[in-house]
């Protein structure tokens, strides 16, 4: 009897070294933290909830602690583990080029082909990327964790997740939350910006109603856009060619149901998997380094940096339009490509100013442009640096 | 008829594209990269012993399986033997830009990468590589007294066309199962490193590409949007019946604004019954009963009792 007690203490002793209780750490409970924060940014403040919630919940869900030792197969570096295979749409880039499909597919680019010099908005507000890119040199980054870093500025997750799982894959779980983290916070970042960068009289200008833009034209720009950029940037191709590729099947009108498999459950699917199992792969023992407080004080930054390269570049081209051809700088914002968030922006804080000037159309011009320069941007740091 | 014209088009690209792709092929993937005849204190095999080696490079960027080809020796006119690569190893299949090592020690017992030829240490040694199909893939004639002892005849880089003697000294160093030239650090890096420290170079370039991309699609859509109001204009001058350039100007024929379009698109939309334009603006609340439902009913979630007699 007495055996038989001392073999089930020894089970119990045995099976409490497996619990999480057991294996916790304060910063298992610092990532939990984190994690309920994310959730409830996302509930209760409805900031991008999309991803908010499903990287929110992947945090609690990666740092569950357990007994690495057991072999249990249960955590997201345990090659073979569930969340591993998951996983592996992030580590080895297939799933950006997903979500890219799904909003090719969902993109309108009218406002784009409309008023093309919109388009140049959209390459300036790239400059963050290569701002933040230079101060994470200083700080003593290597020159491809620095442009992973960097990238958090073309506010585009899936962007940010395929550049860094090439370049650096150890800080991307930072790069993926530091990326979506500040997209959600656009509506913080950015007004200020845009308020200290305007003035008063450049708020108000009204910008002319976009042209109509024939069905031809809008088919003409994937093709012609998939061509022209990625002759120039090839190793854009994963990103720019799905984008194109989602937007051709949403603009030829005949392949209506692959369009709306693309935009609905196929980047839902993705979605869910990719924020999940980037919340996951914040592990506490592999996610609380001094390297990932500095990504995301750089990712703020490229942020900044950013809005205000968008905001400044249309204030100084704006020196050479014609007066009736004007662009309101407060659209500059939305080169960042956090679609449609900061286009969102644009509008609310146009609004503020003058309650019948409408900027929102005008805004996703430059927005989108942003989705497709930082893809390019991307892809030249992917060609210079690979 | 039209049906027929694009039918024949389709079927001349599809063949153009496959007599394309087909014709160089496997050919130039896998190459002889590296030959070494007198092994005397070189690499040696699991069985510690020294041998003559054949490497093998796969120069694509997808694995290559070497099972079912052959390797072939010949150092006098008409004595060729041949060796065929054995099937069902797993270890035939070279990964991508990686190497396979073969002994030429004469003992193909001794497993899959032992070979059933030795090299001649005193004449010209001609090694080639052929597929399944006998088809020659790569050939390499190593020049009789050339080589000294443990030193190799290989490409002056993987896969490259140039060949010389590796005779290990610091630079040019026997390299089996390896690469012929160790990289030692990444130079494009490196580069980056030593002249652009701050990033300023990286800054001007890629957002040089940035713009001139943008531009490029500026310019495109700029042209094309032009040609677009012109044949819109050109259209409406039609459908009117006009061909002054001055009338049609002046009656702004192809100008609808956008306010119009979206006008006439939301009254089509209720045209077609898709929505209303009259809200009914009463409120009605009224207490819902909740109705029965067998998901929340506990007879139907659990098993019955057995009945008793």
């Amino acid at each position: 009897m007495g055996e038989f007690l001392s073999f089930l203490q020894n089970n119990l002793a045995d099976f409490w070294t497996y619990t999480g209780f057991y294996n916790a750490t304060y910063q298992h409970f610092i990532m939990i933290a984190v994690g309920i924060f994310f959730i409830y940014l996302a509930v209760a403040k409805e900031f991008e909830p999309m991803l908010l919630i499903p990287i929110g919940f992947g945090m609690l869900v990666g740092n569950i602690p357990f007994n690495m030792e057991a072999g249990l197969q249960v955590g997201i570096y345990e090659q073979g583990s569930v969340l591993n295979i998951l996983y592996q749409g992030v580590t080895s880039g297939w799933y950006p080029p997903l979500i890219f499909l799904g909003i090719g597919a969902m993109t309108d680019f009218s406002a784009l082909i409309s008023n093309p010099k919109l388009m140049l908005i959209g390459a300036a507000a790239q400059f963050g990327i290569f701002g933040a890119y230079m101060i994470a040199l200083e700080l003593g980054f290597d020159p491809m964790q620095a442009a992973s870093i960097g990238i958090i500025g073309g506010a585009d997750g899936p962007t940010a997740i395929f550049l860094s799982s090439k370049l650096a894959p150890n800080l991307m779980g930072a790069i993926a939350v530091s990326a979506y983290s500040y997209m959600a916070l656009v509506p913080v970042i950015q007004p200020p910006i845009m308020r200290l960068l305007t003035t008063k009289k450049e708020r108000l200008i009204r910008m002319k109603a976009p042209r109509a833009v024939s069905h031809t034209e809008k088919v003409m720009f994937p093709i012609v856009g998939l061509l022209l950029t990625c002759f120039l940037v090839p190793s854009g191709l994963p990103l720019l060619g799905m984008l194109f590729f989602g937007n051709l099947l949403k603009e030829s009108g005949v392949t209506r149901r692959l369009a709306e498999t693309a935009r609905g459950p196929l980047i839902d699917t993705i979605t869910i998997l990719l924020g999940l199992t980037v919340g996951a792969s914040t592990q506490a023992s592999e996610f609380l380094t001094v390297d990932s407080i500095l990504i995301f004080v750089l990712g703020a930054l490229s942020f900044v940096i950013a809005t205000a390269s968008g905001v400044l570049f249309v204030k100084i081209f704006n020196l050479i339009l014609r007066k009736d051809n004007k662009i309101n700088p407060l659209i500059g914002n939305a080169g960042v490509s956090a679609v449609p968030d900061s286009a969102r922006i644009s509008q609310i804080i146009g609004l503020e100013y003058d309650p019948t000037n409408y900027l929102l159309m005008h805004a996703m011009g430059p927005n989108v442009a942003g989705v497709i320069g930082s893809a390019v941007a991307a892809g030249v740091l992917l060609g210079f640096l690979v | 008829m039209n049906r027929h014209i694009a039918g024949i088009f389709f079927l001349s690209v599809l063949l153009a594209a496959f007599s394309s792709c087909t014709a160089p092929g496997s050919g130039s993937k896998i190459v002889i990269n590296e030959v070494l005849v007198d092994n005397q204190e070189n690499f040696e095999d699991d069985y510690g012993v020294h041998s003559g080696w054949v490497e093998i490079f796969n120069t694509s960027y997808n694995s290559v399986n070497l099972a079912g080809c052959y390797l072939k020796v010949s150092s006098q006119p008409g004595d060729t033997i041949s060796y065929f690569i054995p099937k069902g190893d797993v270890l035939t299949a070279i990964s991508p830009r990686q190497h396979a090592l073969f002994w030429a020690d004469g003992a193909p017992r001794r497993g899959t990468f032992h070979t059933n030829f030795v090299l001649s240490k005193t004449s010209d040694n001609w090694v080639g590589l052929y597929d399944s199909g006998r088809k020659l893939l790569d050939q390499v004639v190593v020049p009789a007294g050339v080589l000294k002892t443990d030193q190799s005849y290989a490409r002056v880089s993987d896969g490259s066309d140039e060949w010389e003697v590796k005779d290990d000294s610091e630079t040019k160093y026997v390299t089996p199962s390896t690469n012929n030239q160790t990289l030692e650090g990444n130079p494009k890096m490196d580069k980056f490193e030593q002249h652009d420290s701050v990033g300023i170079g990286m800054t001007i370039t890629a957002m040089c590409v940035v713009f001139t991309g943008l531009i490029l699609l500026y310019i495109c859509f700029k042209m094309v949007g032009k040609v677009s109001i012109k044949l819109r204009k050109r259209n409406a001058m039609k459908a009117h019946n006009i061909t002054d350039k001055q009338e049609a100007k002046e009656r702004g024929l192809g100008e609808a604004p956008g306010e119009v379009i979206a006008a006439i698109s939301i009254a089509l939309h209720e045209a077609q019954g898709a929505d209303h334009d009259v809200e009914e603006t009463i409120l009605t609340i009224s207490r819902v009963k909740r109705s029965y439902s067998p998901w929340s009913s506990k007879i139907y979630s659990l098993r019955e009792i057995p009945h008793k007699k």
